[in-house]
């Protein structure tokens, strides 16, 4: 029985590791080589790799406004989902579980409206009250949360489910804690998989997000890429392979810290109060 | 004066009544037993002392002062859960230390009472470990060592052994015992199985849909229940009709005697089974076909068949039915 899922368990996993690989790959040499498209090939496989196109790209003066914007946006977005998903979650699972469907299909409406409807509505209906969420950059930030929904809810709602979240908040309590120091003390470090899972997922998407931020002419990383393909093609190709290695680093960051979790039996054994 | 007092509590929820007008009253170092099946509102019962549910009518006193306003994390009272309450992130000593901490304890006094802690459940050597590192019954007694540590006013156990398998619920049991004099908390301790309840406390408290059916030491509840149901929840009774009234007997005072007796009922063998010191014969009394179960010594000589025809005796009646 083992040894036939062994032996299933290696094509599958060549299989699905070049659906990934052979991407990559092209884009790299696509990036990284001065040859003509046309002409790369096997025989072209060591020939003129350069990273000036990347550094023509990134030494662009737009690039790093662009760049840092998206940053700024990603980590604003990631701290407005955890403050309103984390006690909103909280209080699904310990007082509000009749709500928690509502909650899952409202959560999905980020799938179900199309960004230029979003857009619209949103400029429609805030151009006069709240002129910032359409003037000011940062009036990306609720929009982007709303993109994060689906996912970053889904998340934490498994992060609270894994929890015996009763009996551990009701513990806390019963030994003095108030609701904000069990909250601190007790929950976060439980849920910190699930935060840093939330947080990165969020900032990918931040990081990666163009059809909003094209239609209300904000120049982040994504519309800046797209306007220097034109100019810097393979330029732009080698910002989006960096994006990605940067994306797989910080997951391979988080598999880390999750095998460091207490709850695993690797972890070393730390020290009295 | 006592040191917890539920005065006519009453809760609600919707149209069940969960406690009704709940009275009792526990005095300072005393370890009282809410005995009842699932559903007969024991755990609310405790769940309003501990604070983490509002109740309709009636009070809630400790030491004198009404604690009904006061929220959880304001009333000291230890709480040990029936599922392993753990906080998986921090080791057993900083899960000792976690009231203390709470209370702002200075780090020094914080890690001498979390030693001293360790060493009352037996479990100095596994301070740096996790909880999952620990066997169940480890983790209840670190629950225990971490409840005991703040001093608590009032120590609540929710059924903290039920999630123990037989031999280590035994020992755990024992170590709860001991562990309570020794410190003179006054406890209150849930549970739904009977052999707990009437080992480990002063009195017992049984309670059925909501209302207390009795508060007695164990032996009063066993050998002078007030109610059919404290009767037969607690230990075992024969219902049989003896001079047209139908009255329950234990099967401990149940005697089975050769047929030639006199003063003796007369019954059919049905069923026997031996456990070693004690063996059950089930006898079918001809009077009014009940099944009347005896528990007797096994003693040299006394040996009954399938069918044989016996005569039965009553030692002592427990009580008429209601």
């Amino acid at each position: 029985m083992n040894k036939r899922r062994t032996t299933w368990e290696w094509p599958v996993i060549l299989v699905v590791g070049a659906f990934f690989i052979v991407p990559m790959l092209a884009m790299t040499r696509f990036a990284m080589q001065r040859v003509p498209m046309s002409l790369l090939g096997r025989d072209t496989l060591f020939s003129r790799w350069t990273i000036r196109g990347l550094m023509n790209t990134i030494s662009d003066d737009k690039f790093q406004p662009a760049f840092l914007l998206s940053v700024r946006l990603g980590i604003v977005t990631v701290l407005v989902v955890l403050a309103l998903l984390l006690p909103t979650v909280l209080w699904l699972h310990l007082r509000a579980v009749q709500w928690k469907m509502a909650a899952e299909v409202v959560s999905l409406l980020a799938y179900v409206v199309p960004p230029i409807a979003l857009v619209v509505g949103v400029s429609g209906a805030y151009r006069d009250t709240v002129p910032w969420i359409v003037s000011t950059n940062f009036g990306l930030v609720p929009l982007y949360a709303i993109l994060c929904l689906p996912f970053a809810y889904r998340t934490l709602d498994a992060g609270f489910a894994a929890l015996d979240l009763h009996t551990l908040v009701n513990a806390s309590r019963s030994l003095g804690a108030s609701w904000q120091q069990t909250f601190r003390k007790v929950l976060i470090p439980n849920l910190r998989t699930a935060i840093l899972t939330t947080s990165f997922l969020a900032f990918a998407v931040v990081m990666g997000e163009f059809a909003i931020s094209s239609l209300l002419l904000k120049r982040t990383l994504p519309t800046y890429m797209v306007e220097a393909q034109g100019r810097e093609p393979q330029g732009a190709m080698g910002v989006a392979l960096l994006l990605l290695v940067l994306t797989t680093v910080l997951f391979m960051v988080l598999g880390r810290i999750q095998k460091k979790s207490p709850t695993s039996s690797s972890q070393e054994i730390r020290i009295t109060p | 004066m006592s040191q917890l007092e539920f005065a006519h509590v009453t809760k609600k929820y919707g149209d069940l009544e969960a406690l009704s007008a709940f009275t009792l009253s526990i005095q300072k170092g005393e370890l009282i037993s809410i005995l009842g099946p699932s559903g007969c509102g024991k755990t609310t019962a405790l769940r309003v002392a501990a604070g983490f549910e509002k109740f309709d009518a009636g009070r809630l006193i400790m030491n004198g002062h009404n604690i009904e306003p006061v929220p959880p994390q304001k009333r000291n009272m230890g709480m040990v859960f029936q599922s392993y309450s753990l906080f998986p992130h921090l080791t057993v000593a900083e899960n000792i230390g976690f009231g203390l901490s709470i209370r702002k304890m200075e780090k020094k006094k914080r890690v001498s009472v979390v030693s001293d802690m360790l060493d009352l459940v037996r479990l100095v050597d596994v301070g740096h470990r996790y909880p999952h590192q620990l066997s169940g019954g480890q983790q209840q007694r670190v629950a225990l060592a971490r409840a005991l540590a703040i001093e608590p006013t009032v120590l609540l156990l929710d059924e903290p052994l039920s999630a123990l398998d037989a031999k280590v619920r035994v020992e755990v049991r024992e170590e709860i015992r001991s562990l309570q004099k020794r410190t003179g908390t006054t406890t209150l301790f849930v549970t739904h199985d009977q052999d707990e309840a009437l080992t480990i406390s002063d009195r017992v408290c049984v309670m059925s849909n909501g209302v207390i059916q009795q508060v007695g030491t164990p032996q009063e509840v066993y050998d002078n229940p007030s109610t059919d149901f404290v009767a037969t929840f607690i230990g075992e009774t024969n219902s049989v009709t003896i001079a047209g009234n139908e009255v329950l007997v234990r099967p401990e005072h149940t005697r089975v005697v050769s047929d030639a007796e006199p003063d003796s009922y007369r019954g059919i063998v049905q069923n026997f089974s031996f456990a070693g010191p004690l063996k059950t014969v089930v006898v079918r009394m001809s009077v009014d076909e009940s099944l009347v179960r005896a528990t007797m010594t096994n003693t040299v000589g006394t040996e009954w068949t399938m069918g044989q025809e016996v005569g039965i005796v009553f030692d002592h009646i427990l009580r008429p039915t209601t």
